[in-house]
C-alpha cells in the first residue's frame, strides 16, 4: 500500500582520527519511533533538563497550529497540542490518539469519533465533544487564513456533538483524507478558549492546547519557550513514554546562519540543530566527529517540484516542450551533487515516505536524445549558440526565484545541453508574488508538507485551489482531467481504491508535463549525543515525548 | 551668534528629514506593487479568493484607494503626530516593531561606536605618539590589514575563536551584555581602521606644523604639545569621518544582525525591504536619517569647541 523508506544516517566517527569517517547507514529503523539507537540505548531514561532547539527561520511569524503552514512552527506545535489520531512513521497507518476509536460511511461524507476520557487542557478545561466541534468549526471558520486548514477540511459540513464522547463530522462532498487530516498539527484540537481569540492574537502565541508542553511564550523569528504538563497522560501508542514528558522545558531559537548553528551544536550550546536545506555533507562530518548524531527523514508531501505556467502562450504551452524538459533533468547528478552520494533520487512528485506514493522513475528517466527529438519535432532547431530557435525567437524559460542557489544553476546547466536556456530571475519576495499573481514566469518552484497524496491538490487542483501553481500549469482539458482524479481520491476510506486513483494521478502529472519533480525533501537534524529518544513524527516534525538528555 | 549657529544646524536637520521621508514615499510608490497584494501574499491568502467588498475595505483599512498626494500628506501627517502606521507583512504596528527592534540595535550600535573611538583613537595615537619605532611601524600598518577584512568573514571567524573555541562569548542571541561583544567587535574592525588611518595621517601633519615648533621652544611638555596643541588640530577630519562613520552603522547592522542572530532593526529592515512592507521601510529609513541627522548635529556642536574659528566663521578674517 505504502512505499515508506525511513531511512536514518548513522554517522560515527573513527576514534583517534577527526577527519576519517564513515558515514553508515543503518537503512530502515524497525522501531516505531526514529530513537537513534532505540533496539541498543539500554540506559534508563531519567527526568530533567532543557532542550535547546536551533531552527533556522520562522518567516510566517505564527506559532497557531490550526492557521501555520510554517514546518519549524509545526515541529514546536506538536508539543503543545494533541490531535484526534496520530499516524506512524513506517506504515503511515493512523492510529488512536485523543479519539480511541472512529467510523467512516462508505463515500467518506461521515466521521464519527469516540472520544478519550480523562483528558484536559493546560487551561484546565476538559476535552470532550463539544471541544472538539469548537474546534474544527474554528478552523474552518479561519477560512483561507489556514492554507492548509482550507484543503484538510474540503467540503466542510458540520460537527455535531452526539454526546460528550461522541463526535460526528460530515462533509458535503468526499474527503477521505480527512482521517489523515485528523492526525495533523492543523487539525490539532485546541482548548474552547482559544477560539475565543482573534486569529491574529492566536498566531503571537495565545494558544492552549493539551500536549505534553505546555507554551510558555512566542516571540516570532525570535524564541519560544516550552514547559511540561506533570499531568500529561495521553499520549497516541506511537510513543514508548506514557506520562509526563521527561524534559522539564524546549528552548527554541533561530539561527540563521547554517555555520552558526551547527557550530553552536558541536560546541554544545544547543542540543538539535534544525535546518530547513539537508545540512551538507561536510557539516554531517564535522558533526559526527564531534561525536553528535545526525537524525534523517524525508518530509512527506510533495517533493521539490517546478510548475510550468501553460497559459502565457509561452513555450510550455506545448506539451512536446515540457515532456523534453521532462527528459532533460538528470534527477540522480542532481541528488549526488547538490546533497551527496547516497542521496535518495525523487521518484514522484511526492517524496517517498508519502503514504500511496508510487516509483514513476520511469517517466523521469534522464533521457537529452529523447528531449533532443522532442524539441526538433517542436520546430524548435538548434542556433549557432546551442541554443534553440523557432522563428526568430530563443527557447528561454524565465523562472523568477528569490535566491538562486547551487541547485537552480546545476539545472540551468542541465537544461542547457539540450539548448533551454533557464532563465534565473532573482527577484524580491514581493516581486515574485507580484510575478506569479499576474502568470509572468514559465516556471516556478512549489513543496507542502503533509503525510496524504490528496496535499498535492492544494498546488495542483484547479477545482480546489487558486493558487498560480495550480490556475496556470493545466490547460482547461488536462485541469479537468486531473481534478477528476483528485476527486477520486478523496471519495472513498478504501486504501486500495485511493491508491489506485493516486497511481494514476501521480503519473499524469508527471506524463502531462503538470509537474517537474526535482528532488527529494530530507529533513535532517543534527543531534547532540546528549539526546536520547529523538524521534520524528510521520510528517518529519519533532516529537519530544520520549527524548531525555543525559545529566 | 552661538545660537544662530545651533538654530541653522536645527533647521538644517528638519530640512534632511523631511526630504528622506519624501524620497522614500516617492521611490517605494513608485514600485509596481500593489500593498494589499502583500498583504494577502504575507497571510498566503490569494488575491482570487477574496471578495471585491473585502478587498475595497482592506484598501480603505491601509488608504491606498485614495490619491497619492493624499496619501502622502494624510501619512505625513500621520507620521509627526507618531503614528507610523501598521507593518503589511506583520500585521502588528510598526511602532510596536520598532519598539522590540530598536534597543538591541542602539545597543549594538552605540557599542560598536565606543569600541571604534577607543581602537581607532588609540591606534592612531600609539602610531605617532609611541616611543618605540617599531611599534608605530606595525601600528601605523594595522589599520590597512582591518579596512580590507570583510566583516561577514570577521564575524565568522570571532565565532569561530571567541565562541566555540574559547567559549568566552555566546555566538547568537541578544541577551545580556556578553551577546554585545562579538558583533560590536565585528562592525568596529573596520571602522576603528578607517579613523585610525585618518587620525594619524592628520596627527603626523600637525606634528610638523609650525606651531609644534614654537611650542617645543617655549619650552612645553611632550604630552602636552602632542594632546593639546597636535591632537586638539587633528582631530577635526576625523571627527567628521566619525559622523559619517556612524551613518552607515545600520548598514552594517544588518550583517552583524544577521551572522550573530539579533532580531534588531537591521534585519527588520532587510525583511521588510524584500518584502515590500512599506510602512516599516519609511519608519526605518526616517530612523535611521534622524540617527544620522542628529549625530551629525552633535558633531556640528562640538567643532566649535575644539576650534572657535568655525563658529565666528569670516567675520575672524
Amino acid at each position: 500500500m505504502t512505499n515508506h523508506r525511513h531511512f536514518r544516517h548513522r554517522a560515527a566517527a573513527l576514534a583517534g582520527a577527526a577527519a576519517a569517517l564513515a558515514l553508515v547507514v543503518t537503512g530502515c529503523a524497525g522501531a516505531a519511533s526514529g530513537t537513534p539507537g532505540a533496539s541498543t540505548d539500554s540506559a534508563t531514561p531519567v527526568s530533567g533538563g532543557t532542550l535547546k532547539v536551533a531552527f533556522w527561520d520562522d518567516q510566517q511569524g505564527c506559532i497557531d497550529p490550526n492557521q501555520v503552514y510554517w514546518i519549524e512552527s509545526r515541529s514546536i506545535d506538536r508539543q503543545i497540542a494533541d490531535s484526534l489520531t496520530d499516524q506512524d512513521p513506517d506504515s503511515g497507518k493512523i492510529v488512536p490518539w485523543l479519539a480511541t476509536a472512529w467510523s467512516i460511511n462508505a463515500d467518506s461524507t461521515q466521521y464519527t469519533f469516540t472520544l478519550r476520557d480523562g483528558v484536559t487542557f493546560s487551561d484546565g478545561e476538559k476535552f470532550d465533544a463539544t471541544a472538539v466541534k469548537t474546534a474544527l468549526d474554528g478552523t474552518f471558520a479561519l477560512g483561507p487564513k489556514s492554507i492548509l486548514g482550507l484543503t484538510y477540511l474540503a467540503g466542510y459540513g458540520s460537527t455535531t456533538v452526539v454526546d460528550p464522547t461522541h463526535v460526528q463530522v460530515d462533509f458535503t462532498k468526499p474527503n477521505a483524507a480527512f482521517l489523515q487530516a485528523t492526525s495533523t498539527t492543523t487539525l490539532a484540537i485546541e482548548a474552547p478558549a482559544t477560539y475565543q481569540q482573534t486569529p491574529e492574537a492566536r498566531c503571537a502565541g495565545a494558544v492552549v492546547g493539551s500536549g505534553a508542553f505546555t507554551l510558555d511564550n512566542y516571540t516570532a523569528a525570535k524564541s519560544a519557550h516550552l514547559t511540561k504538563r506533570a499531568d500529561y497522560a495521553w499520549p497516541s501508542g506511537l510513543v514508548t513514554n506514557q506520562g509526563a514528558a521527561y524534559l522539564d522545558a524546549i528552548d527554541v531559537t533561530y539561527i540563521k546562519e547554517d555555520s552558526v548553528r551547527n557550530g553552536e551544536l558541536t560546541a554544545g550550546t544547543i542540543d538539535v540543530a534544525w535546518p530547513r536545506q539537508p545540512i551538507s555533507d561536510a557539516d554531517q562530518q564535522v558533526i559526527t566527529a564531534a561525536g553528535d548524531v545526525i537524525e534523517s527523514r524525508a518530509l512527506p508531501g510533495i517533493s521539490s517540484i517546478l510548475v510550468p505556467n501553460v497559459t502565457k502562450g509561452g513555450p510550455l504551452a506545448d506539451a512536446d516542450v515540457r515532456n523534453a524538459l521532462q527528459k532533460s533533468i538528470d534527477r540522480t547528478t542532481y541528488a549526488s551533487t547538490i546533497f551527496w552520494a547516497d542521496y535518495p533520487v525523487v521518484t514522484s512528485v511526492v517524496d517517498s515516505t508519502t503514504p500511496f506514493a508510487t516509483d514513476e522513475s520511469k517517466l523521469l528517466a534522464y533521457d537529452p536524445d529523447g528531449a533532443k527529438k522532442l524539441l526538433d519535432t517542436a520546430g524548435w532547431a538548434v542556433g549557432a549558440d546551442g541554443y534553440r530557435y523557432k522563428a526568430g525567437q530563443e527557447l528561454t524559460l524565465h523562472y523568477p526565484l528569490t535566491v538562486s542557489g547551487a541547485g537552480e544553476q546545476l539545472l540551468q546547466d542541465q537544461l542547457k545541453q539540450v539548448g533551454i536556456n533557464l532563465s534565473l530571475d532573482v527577484v524580491t519576495a514581493a516581486q515574485n508574488t507580484q510575478k506569479l499573481a499576474a502568470g509572468d514566469y514559465d516556471l516556478t518552484g512549489t513543496y507542502l508538507t503533509r503525510a496524504d497524496p490528496s496535499v498535492l491538490g492544494s498546488s495542483l487542483d484547479q477545482s480546489s485551489s487558486k493558487q498560480a501553481s495550480a490556475v496556470n500549469s493545466q490547460d482547461a482539458a488536462t485541469g479537468a482531467s486531473i481534478s477528476e482524479l483528485f476527486a477520486t481520491g478523496l471519495e472513498t476510506p478504501d486504501d486500495t481504491a485511493r491508491g489506485t486513483a493516486y497511481a494514476a494521478l501521480q503519473s499524469k502529472l508527471i506524463s502531462t508535463g503538470s509537474a517537474f519533480p526535482i528532488f527529494e525533501r530530507v529533513q535532517i537534524a543534527g543531534v547532540s549525543n546528549t539526546v536520547h529518544g529523538f524521534a520524528f513524527t510521520s510528517e518529519a516534525f519533532l516529537r519530544a515525548n520520549d527524548i531525555w538528555l543525559e545529566q | 551668534m552661538f545660537a544662530r549657529y545651533i538654530s541653522g544646524r536645527v533647521l538644517q536637520a528638519v530640512l534632511v528629514l523631511w526630504a528622506a521621508y519624501t524620497v522614500t514615499f516617492v521611490v517605494l510608490y513608485l514600485l509596481p506593487s500593489d500593498p494589499v497584494q502583500l498583504l494577502l501574499a504575507a497571510g498566503n491568502i490569494d488575491v482570487t479568493q477574496i471578495s471585491p467588498d473585502q478587498l475595497a475595505a482592506l484598501k480603505h483599512q491601509y488608504g491606498v484607494d485614495q490619491p497619492v498626494y493624499l496619501q502622502y500628506v494624510n501619512q505625513l501627517f500621520e507620521f509627526v503626530r507618531g503614528n507610523f502606521g501598521e507593518s503589511i507583512t506583520k500585521n502588528v504596528p510598526v511602532a510596536q516593531l520598532l519598539a522590540q527592534r530598536l534597543p538591541s540595535t542602539l545597543v549594538l550600535g552605540a557599542s560598536a561606536v565606543l569600541l571604534t573611538i577607543v581602537l581607532g583613537v588609540g591606534t592612531a595615537s600609539l602610531a605617532v605618539f609611541a616611543k618605540v619605532g617599531w611599534l608605530r611601524t606595525v601600528l601605523s600598518r594595522l589599520p590597512a590589514i582591518g579596512v580590507s577584512l570583510p566583516p561577514f568573514f570577521v564575524g565568522l571567524l570571532l565565532i569561530q575563536v571567541f565562541a566555540f573555541q574559547l567559549k568566552w562569548f555566546p555566538a547568537s542571541g541578544d541577551s545580556g551584555a556578553a551577546s554585545v561583544v562579538l558583533p560590536a567587535v565585528m562592525m568596529a574592525i573596520p571602522t576603528a581602521a578607517l579613523l585610525a588611518q585618518v587620525l594619524t595621517r592628520s596627527l603626523e601633519d600637525a606634528l610638523d606644523e609650525p606651531y609644534v615648533v614654537t611650542a617645543r621652544a617655549k619650552g612645553l611638555s611632550r604630552s602636552g604639545i602632542q594632546w593639546r596643541h597636535a591632537f586638539r588640530n587633528a582631530a577635526l577630519p576625523a571627527l567628521t569621518l566619525l559622523g559619517l562613520l556612524l551613518g552607515s552603522a545600520l548598514a552594517e547592522a544588518v550583517v552583524a544582525e544577521t551572522i550573530f542572530t539579533r532580531n534588531g532593526i537591521g534585519k527588520l529592515a532587510q525583511e521588510s525591504v524584500l518584502q515590500q512592507d512599506v510602512p516599516v521601510v519609511q519608519a526605518i529609513v526616517v530612523i535611521a536619517a534622524a540617527l544620522f541627522v542628529s549625530i551629525n548635529l552633535i558633531i556640528d556642536l562640538i567643532y566649535p569647541l575644539l576650534d572657535p574659528r568655525i563658529v565666528r566663521g569670516h567675520s575672524v578674517i
